[in-house]
């Protein structure tokens, strides 16, 4: 085990190198493998077949999109809450566009120019007007609501019907539907730019403490506005990918914001616990689905999805604490210092000091 | 009050010590943390217990409080009974009574409801008794002479004041046990310097009522103003027991820190500054309480920012770098400008800046070592189109390495995870990394053990031998008296004092902090 490393203090010890399966970090992985095994036995016809894997894939793509956007601005501490709302309008706007007979190209690209356009203003009002990115975003959203009817003239609009439209998600690449393959391109750029470049160690840092990023040299404000223009394009790429996946609705959107977050914070409890990421996302993402699928197949009730989702992120959440309070207590118990040290649950955004401030207008 | 002092042990030499500890002892994981420690207080007595940091202090108290058990030979007893260790129970019912430097003080209920947080409420079916409620309130503050209106919010309280709430409701037995010992956890740690004194009243009127009091610090001056007995510890030993009017300055900081000020002073000295050099020049810099400060440093000059606090040496080094922002005045290195509020732009001109408050403005405590120590540059691991981890963490190891970073393999650990010393070794590293022209550093060893600090005032003389002009702002006189040729007194905002030479001692540095004797020194 621990070795008092050359001193005879005992705070600091060496890591330890112990054999470890991992139950902690890859706990979704093994879930996962646990549902396939449990379902496969329970329900082989149904459930072990290559449709079952192509359906749940390509249903989940859009979900995984969403919660991709909203990872950007919470590894940059700001809430981004008009996710759905924006999705949601960009539908509504690509296919009011197609509807008016302009081209599917120009229709996709005032469509997500819309999303690009709503990070901007979400990233003026949190930065340069200081509103907690809560309020702002929630406040955006509701805004973005009535936009979407003034838009939609409350109307849904004729789902277009050109067969170039429908291929954009509809043709399939080895059994899967295209959406697959954007949703894995989008995560494989993600990963690069938050885990291999220096712009996500910037947006890691703002996250993790905004002022002692600033006091490195950190654009702390640049980071956050662009995290939200990230966010903005990526919910208005999702919203057009859903219209031409499953034509335009009025009320999708909302549906699309609790379950993005909930795969992001279970998401931060699998690889790199204590930090956002990706993978752990998509996976969390993926095994949520995989094991409603799953029910699904056994009895046919209507609450099972939220449910499931509720209950596995509470679980997952909480397991996660428990562990770190466990670890934190160990290191307590060997260290003599006092224990100062915060808890390591990936930091709320708005907790750092420069967001101080505009939790106080929130509070207010 | 000095005569007060003298008398009391003498008259209440037949009542039981307050606290008899016997060969206290604690380990952990095999070290011993605390090292047969004997400590005695008598009743009424002040007895201050002095250590930097990881030297077995807190450990000390939470044997105490019954938080730890203790080992094998430790033997407590309070008011002559024997404590059952590792029982806080036990601990309380003997009358040990402690306030922390968190004081627990709900800063938005009345001094009234603070005090009966802990001890409970008067109540009648039910329902709180408020003129009873206000009459035990007025006589707990009384008990530590306290003049306030129990109906008052604590949040409007000076932090000296809150301090005496604290110590009023850890007194206040409300008819239980009676109270035998009162242990006071650094409680001036973040008290400004003109609060101190206040503090001072209480506790001598704690003791004066027949209460032990173990006054746990590491600011030299108190032991001198309060206490009748100190007992240092270093590294888990007890180094002495001594009384305080036996003692001076200098003998009770080399029992504090053993050779470690004599080394730093000697190699400070060494470094020959000529002022010909100057490559740090402020002019005229206004910012919060900071008034037309006009100063120059040279290169390989080591220069110290005292002043009590509020006097602006809090926020004058922050302003330089950008941190809080600057009202007025010019700010070069070399010939290029220091913008204003705009750190980025600092650091491109060389300045490093190691802010005060590690948690809040240095560290990215849940990041890890490497991506800490890497932040403040990226550009020389930015290769084909990634962030070359493997380059990043062998340069990490090395820092770990030059500066006896521990664990020396725990680049990948969270910064929450290090001990203060390592952390702020650290982030040192991180700054010295961009070889800075000028280094900026506030409160550079607050909060480190003793081994860190010597480590922390190696490498900043090294980078003042590199070249580098560098400027510390420390709460802690003795540490600019060893370390700096040079010494700037701040007070009420301005400069008063440039201390060179034989002038830079603790003496004459505490003395032109306070009193208004000294005149301003033209820019």
């Amino acid at each position: 085990m621990s070795a008092a490393h050359g001193s005879r203090r005992p705070l600091q010890r060496t890591s330890r190198r112990t054999l470890n399966f991992g139950f902690d970090r890859f706990s979704g992985l093994y879930l996962w493998a646990l549902f396939i095994l449990v379902f496969g036995i329970w329900v082989p016809n149904a459930f072990l077949t290559t449709d079952t894997l192509h359906s749940v894939a390509s249903s989940q793509a859009i979900s995984a999109m969403v919660a991709l956007a909203v990872l950007a601005p919470l590894a940059a501490g700001v809430y981004d809450l008009s996710v759905g709302a924006t999705a949601n309008l960009t539908a509504i706007v690509v296919a009011v566009l197609q509807a008016h007979h302009h081209s599917i190209g120009t229709a996709i690209a005032v469509a997500i120019a819309t999303g690009v356009a709503v990070g901007v203003i979400n990233g003026f009002l949190v930065v340069k007007l200081q509103i907690s990115s809560f309020i702002a975003t929630l406040g955006m959203a509701t805004v973005l609501a009535a936009v979407q009817s003034i838009v939609s003239g409350q109307q849904q609009p004729a789902p277009p019907t050109a067969s170039s439209w429908l291929n954009l998600t509809q043709s399939t690449v080895g059994g899967f539907q295209v959406v697959v393959v954007y949703l894995v391109v989008l995560a494989v750029i993600f990963w690069w730019v938050l885990a291999h470049t220096p712009a996500g160690r910037y947006i890691d840092a703002v996250g993790a403490n905004a002022e002692a990023a600033r006091l490195s040299g950190v654009s702390v404000g640049k980071w956050r506005w662009l995290s939200l223009v990230c966010s903005g394009a990526i919910s208005g790429l999702a919203g057009v990918l859903y219209c031409s996946l499953n034509g335009p609705s009025l009320t999708f959107g909302t549906a699309l914001l609790l379950p993005a977050y909930a795969a992001v914070f279970l998401g931060s409890t699998q690889l790199k616990p204590g930090r956002f990421n990706v993978w752990g996302t998509l996976i969390a993402v993926y095994v949520l689905a995989t094991g409603v699928q799953g029910l699904q197949f056994v009895t046919g009730v209507q609450w099972l999805n939220d449910m499931f989702n509720g209950v596995a992120l509470l679980a997952a959440v909480a397991f996660a604490g428990w562990r770190q309070r466990k670890s934190l207590s160990r290191r307590f118990r060997r260290s003599t210092g006092r224990s100062d040290e915060p808890d390591a649950t990936p930091t709320e955004p708005d907790q750092s000091p420069s967001g101080a401030a505009t939790s106080q207008v929130a509070s207010r | 009050m000095p005569d007060q002092t003298q008398e009391r042990p003498r008259e209440r030499a037949a009542v039981p010590p307050a606290l008899a500890g016997r060969s206290l002892s604690k380990g952990f994981a095999g070290v011993l943390a605390l090292d047969a420690v004997d400590l005695t207080i008598e009743a009424g007595e002040v007895h201050a217990l002095l250590g930097e940091n990881g030297s077995g202090k807190s450990t000390l108290i939470k044997l105490l409080s019954g938080y730890h058990r203790a080992e094998g030979s430790t033997e407590v007893h309070v008011g002559g009974a024997s404590m059952t260790l590792g029982s806080p129970r036990s601990s309380h019912a003997l009358g040990c009574r402690f306030v922390h430097q968190d004081l627990g003080l709900v800063d938005a209920a009345t001094i009234a409801d603070n005090l009966c947080l802990g001890a409970g409420f008067p109540l009648r079916w039910g329902t709180i008794r408020a003129r009873e409620l206000r009459r035990r309130a007025r006589g707990d503050l009384a008990r530590v002479g306290v003049e306030l209106d129990p109906a008052r919010l604590v949040g409007e309280l000076t932090p000296a004041m809150k301090t005496g709430i604290a110590v009023a409701r850890a007194l206040a037995s409300h008819g239980g046990d009676p109270v035998k010992l009162l242990v006071l956890d650094e409680p001036t740690a973040t008290l400004p310097d003109d609060e101190v004194n206040d503090l001072l009243g209480i506790v001598e009127r704690v003791a004066a009522s027949g209460v032990g009091v173990l006054y746990v610090t590491h600011r030299i001056d108190e032991v001198f103003r309060i206490a009748d007995n100190v007992t240092v510890l270093r590294d888990g030993r007890k180094v002495t027991t001594r009384p305080t009017a036996s003692l001076d300055r200098r003998e009770l900081i080399n029992l504090l820190v053993g050779s470690e000020f004599d080394e730093t002073q000697a190699a400070s000295e060494a470094l020959a500054p000529s002022a010909a050099d100057a490559l740090l020049h402020v002019e005229t810099l206004d910012a919060g309480p900071v008034r037309a400060a006009s100063f120059e440093v040279a290169a390989g000059e080591v220069v110290g920012i005292a002043g009590i606090t509020g006097s602006g040496r809090e926020t004058i080094l922050g302003a330089l770098f950008g941190a809080n922002p600057r009202e007025a005045g010019t700010v070069l290195v070399g010939e290029q400008p220091v913008p204003a509020a705009r750190p980025a732009a600092a650091m491109e001109v060389g300045v490093a800046y190691l802010p005060p408050d590690r948690p809040k403005l240095g560290a990215l405590m849940e990041l890890s070592a490497r991506e800490n120590l890497s932040l403040a540059d990226l550009r020389p691991f930015w290769r084909r189109m990634r962030l070359q981890r493997r380059a990043e963490a062998s340069e990490t190891r090395a820092w770990f390495d030059r500066l006896s970073i521990r664990p020396l393999d725990g680049s990948e650990r969270r910064l929450a995870t290090f001990s203060g010393g390592n952390q702020q070794k650290l982030l040192f590293a991180k700054w010295l990394r961009r070889r800075p022209r000028v280094f900026l550093l506030d409160e550079p060893t607050q909060g480190v053990d003793i081994a860190a600090k010597r480590e922390l005032h190696r490498q900043l003389l090294l980078a003042a031998a590199d070249g580098a002009a560098v400027v510390v702002s420390s709460s802690d006189i003795d540490e600019l008296a060893v370390l700096c040729h040079r010494v700037l007194v701040l007070r009420d905002g301005r400069i008063v004092a440039n201390l060179t030479g034989d002038r830079v001692s603790v003496d004459r540095i505490a003395r032109e902090c306070l009193n208004a004797s000294g005149k301003v020194i033209a820019a």
